[in-house]
């Protein structure tokens, strides 16, 4: 008798919870059109070319999964350190740390059967991934350095970081490029479907976003962090772990990003170069906010970037529509959403 | 004689619920007028109505006989109404005069005139006769009372006449609270028209000419000073609820100490410590701290709660002393606190009900390292229904619930943890007395189950009505212990700090 009510009461949270990132989404597209048309370009050709880029063809939802991997596992990363009230805007250099460690660890496991060297690659990449976050961790909890600007700059050393080894330490053999040698056979990971890119990379990232949903609802460690990050001192008073959940949580979000960087060198380029990532850190924060800083949304949100992504070459071909356009969308989306947020905002109020 | 503000027939309706149902309200010139009910009544929804912050569904308003449509609480200030909230509308960042500057400057002026604010300023506060003390002070760290005479001088800002006090008392220290009686009657007699908002009795009978009672979005009442006594307002006000405390029980003469202190000094930087306090509470006793806010307080529900430990001194819980203060470790020990700033310290508010019913290590940690969403269901269903707590689901934001329903959550998880030490400040404060009833309710069966209860309050009648031993705070220092029945005389010396702890 008291299921019913409290599942309408579910449903009704669901729909509320659903309605505005949908709501942001028609906005932005209508929007877009506008865009399009300014661009003296035809919008409904354009959105055809989009969706057939990105859906029309077995090879184009690959190439979705592709992409969406790095953006699910650094969405997932952002959502758990914003969860806690840490505003790691470090999944960029995390990403590039956990890449540097498959790179580097990557050329010296030949020898090793992949069932082996996978696992540990990855959980190298993981844990350079923490270890950098863990930087930022120390600054705040030993010098009160705040968060944002500390992730921030070790985006940028981390980024100097990649330049100098791979015009140095890790550089290839050959020597020719700014690159580094390619990864052991072993050491790469395995393709879902013969011929096609999309790898296993996809399955870990959305077994991921599984976990980082259980860990945040249904663990206590979970509730410590959403608490603690939405209210120190009462969650402190109620005997909970606060500053040990607020470090893990920075730990682990770093870890995901850098399992992501990890998976990207294992799974799509195998070598380590400069520009090795277009951003995923970035947009990143983008997913995690279009997914409600919920798993399940940030999974949604992950596909939808990555089939713009995909789709816009198709879109700038067919169409004559520049791919740039779509970083515009992806801009258009987060503003729509953070409007309609606000105004939910002041509703609420009331 | 026109009345300066009257309101006719209004009535507001939010959802299915009215309210507001049909209400009338003469305000005349120069009377204290006290609107009083219970939370929920409507009261302040009418008051918000009357300064242009909601719109009736339905009625009428009008000020010196004329009729006024106000869209917003400009249109009412022009009209000559102004209101303090209980929540001040102050930037902490900012001096006085730069707040006050926000609402006495000319509408126009674009230039930062000091001088010219500050003659305003004083202007104002010479006809409500308070003190404001250094204009170039930073609001933020001003005491309460300064911050609401600030708001008051904003309120009096261009041709006010009539003034309207959400609560006023809410957050004052009773010397505060004495201060901003006195300014209120020299408003009145300046011919100004003052509403006040409140569920004190004391006050009214204290200050009101004239008294408006409600219930439940209707007037039930309009009576006179000197008409009715203070339980036939209590009547009035709760309608059928018979009024009261239930007797509380002596505690067994020969019940174990739950809490003691010895000689604890606690030392905090920006308010005042505790200096050598010693207590001891038993099993089955309430224990209760009167003192002026201000007075270590905060210090020592900071000590019981774990959140600073004693320079010097010993605690001792259930016989065993205390070596570690953190909060977890005095959980353990069968510590459970009702904090004085519910928002800040006892919920998070952004978190459902059903979580914040969780929301205490012993409660989160029955499940071992899980959280299971249905267990805390069913334990968040139980307090609902045991406390009559009235929440739009259990999914719903505590944001969302009233100031008494979210204290009856606090109070029902602090309970549910089966505690041995109760620390409760100000337990009842904001609350209607139905709610406070409720709370006392099963504070009392904790007693009976053994627990001891500190009851830190500033509501002398509360602790009169309800503990068993009363101590006084002042300045860091804890008096020794009175009996029942309590000389007033000597409590109000211990208060003031006239005698000697």
């Amino acid at each position: 008798m008291t299921a019913s009510p409290g599942a309408v009461a579910g449903a009704v949270a669901r729909w509320r919870a659903l309605r505005m990132p949908l709501l942001a989404l028609a906005a932005a597209l209508a929007a877009s059109g506008v865009v399009v048309v300014l661009a003296g370009g035809d919008p409904l050709l354009a959105l055809t070319a989009l969706l057939e880029g990105a859906f029309g063809s077995p090879d184009a939802w690959s190439e979705v999964g592709v992409r969406a991997s790095p953006l699910l596992l650094t969405g997932l990363a952002v959502t758990i350190a914003f969860r806690a009230g840490i505003w790691n805007i470090g999944a960029e250099g995390q990403l590039l740390v956990g890449a540097v460690m498959v790179a580097w660890l990557g050329t010296r496991v030949g020898a090793w059967p992949s069932a082996v060297a996978l696992p540990v690659l990855l959980a190298a990449a993981a844990a350079g991934g923490a270890a950098w976050a863990g930087i930022a961790a120390v600054l705040r909890t030993a010098r009160g350095v705040d968060e944002v600007i500390s992730t921030i700059m070790l985006n940028f050393i981390a980024l100097g970081l990649l330049g100098w080894l791979v015009q140095g330490p890790l550089m290839e053999a050959a020597g020719a490029y700014p690159q580094s040698d390619a990864i052991a056979a072993t050491a790469r990971m395995p393709r879902l479907v013969g011929g096609y890119r999309v790898h296993a990379g996809l399955v870990l990232a959305l077994l991921a976003a599984a976990a980082a949903w259980g860990l945040l609802f249904r663990t206590a460690l979970g509730f410590e962090m959403r608490a603690a990050g939405l209210n120190i001192l009462a969650t402190r008073l109620a005997g909970l772990r606060t500053t040990g959940a607020l470090l893990r949580a920075l730990a682990l979000s770093g870890a995901l990003a850098g399992l992501a960087g990890g998976i990207e060198v294992s799974a799509v380029t195998f070598r380590l170069y400069e520009n090795f990532s277009p951003g995923y850190g970035f947009t990143a924060i983008a997913v995690a906010l279009l997914g409600r800083l919920h798993p399940g949304g940030v999974v949604a949100a992950a596909l939808f970037f990555a089939a713009l992504d995909v789709g816009s070459t198709a879109m700038q071909r067919v169409a004559g529509v520049s791919a740039v356009l779509v970083s515009a969308v992806q801009a258009i989306v987060i503003l729509a959403l953070l409007a309609f947020e606000q105004r939910r905002g002041q509703t609420g109020a009331a | 004689m026109t009345p300066v503000l009257a309101l006719r027939g209004i009535t507001k309706r939010y959802g299915g619920v009215a309210a507001l149902d049909g209400v009338d309200l003469d305000v005349r010139a120069g009377e204290v007028h006290a609107l009083l009910g219970e939370n929920g009544a409507g009261k302040s929804t009418l008051m918000n109505v009357a300064y242009g912050l909601v719109a009736p569904d339905a009625g009428a308003i009008a000020v010196d006989g004329r009729p006024r449509r106000f869209a917003n609480a400009l249109d009412a200030r022009r009209a000559g109404i102004g209101m303090v909230h209980q929540e001040f509308a102050l930037v902490d960042a900012l001096s006085v005069a730069e707040n006050l500057a926000l609402a006495l400057s000319p509408p126009g002026e674009w230039r930062w005139r000091r001088a010219r604010v500050a003659a305003a300023a004083a202007r104002l506060a010479a006809r409500a006769g308070l003190e404001l003390g250094d204009l170039d002070a930073p609001v933020g760290g001003l005491p309460v009372g300064l911050r609401q005479r600030i708001e008051i001088v904003k309120a009096l800002a261009g041709e006010t006449r009539v003034l309207i006090l959400d609560e006023p008392t809410a957050v004052l220290t009773p010397a505060e609270s004495a201060q901003l009686f006195a300014v209120l009657d020299r408003l009145r007699g300046d011919g100004a028209a003052v509403v006040f908002i409140t569920h004190k009795l004391s006050e009214v009978t204290a200050l009101a000419d004239r008294v408006t009672v409600m219930r439940r979005g209707r007037v039930v009442a309009r009576t006179t000073r000197g008409e009715a006594d203070e339980a036939e307002l209590a009547r009035l006000m709760v309608g059928a609820l018979l009024l009261g405390a239930a007797a509380v029980p002596a505690p067994a003469p020969d019940a174990g100490l739950q809490l003691q202190l010895e000689a604890v000094r606690v030392t905090r930087s920006q308010s005042v410590g505790l200096d050598g306090v010693s207590l001891a509470l038993h099993a089955g006793e309430i224990l209760g701290i009167a003192g002026v806010d201000g007075n270590g307080q905060d210090a020592l529900f900071e000590l019981l709660t774990g959140l600073c430990p004693p320079l010097h001194g010993t605690v001792w819980l259930g016989g065993a002393p205390l070596r570690h203060f953190d909060p977890a470790t005095l959980i353990d020990a069968g510590v459970a606190c009702i904090p004085p700033d519910r928002l800040r310290q006892g919920v998070v508010a952004a978190m459902s009900v059903r979580e914040n019913a969780a929301l205490n290590r012993r409660l989160l940690g029955a499940g071992g390292w899980r959280v299971l969403p249905a267990a805390q269901r069913a334990a968040a269903q139980t307090m609902v229904d045991a406390y009559a707590i009235k929440a739009d689901g259990l999914d719903t934001p505590v944001r969302g619930l009233s100031g008494g329903n979210v204290q009856k959550l606090i109070v029902a998880r602090a309970l549910a943890t089966a505690p041995r030490l109760l620390v409760a400040v100000n337990p009842t404060r904001g609350l209607d007395i139905a709610a406070a009833e409720a709370v006392w309710a099963a504070v009392g069966k904790a007693l009976e189950r053994g627990a001891g209860v500190l009851l830190v309050s500033t509501d002398l009648d509360e602790i009169v009505a309800r503990a068993h031993r009363v101590a006084v705070l002042y300045r860091g220092r804890l008096s020794a212990p009175l009996a029942r029945p309590f000389p007033v005389e000597r409590l109000a010396a211990l208060l003031a700090g006239r005698e000697a702890a």
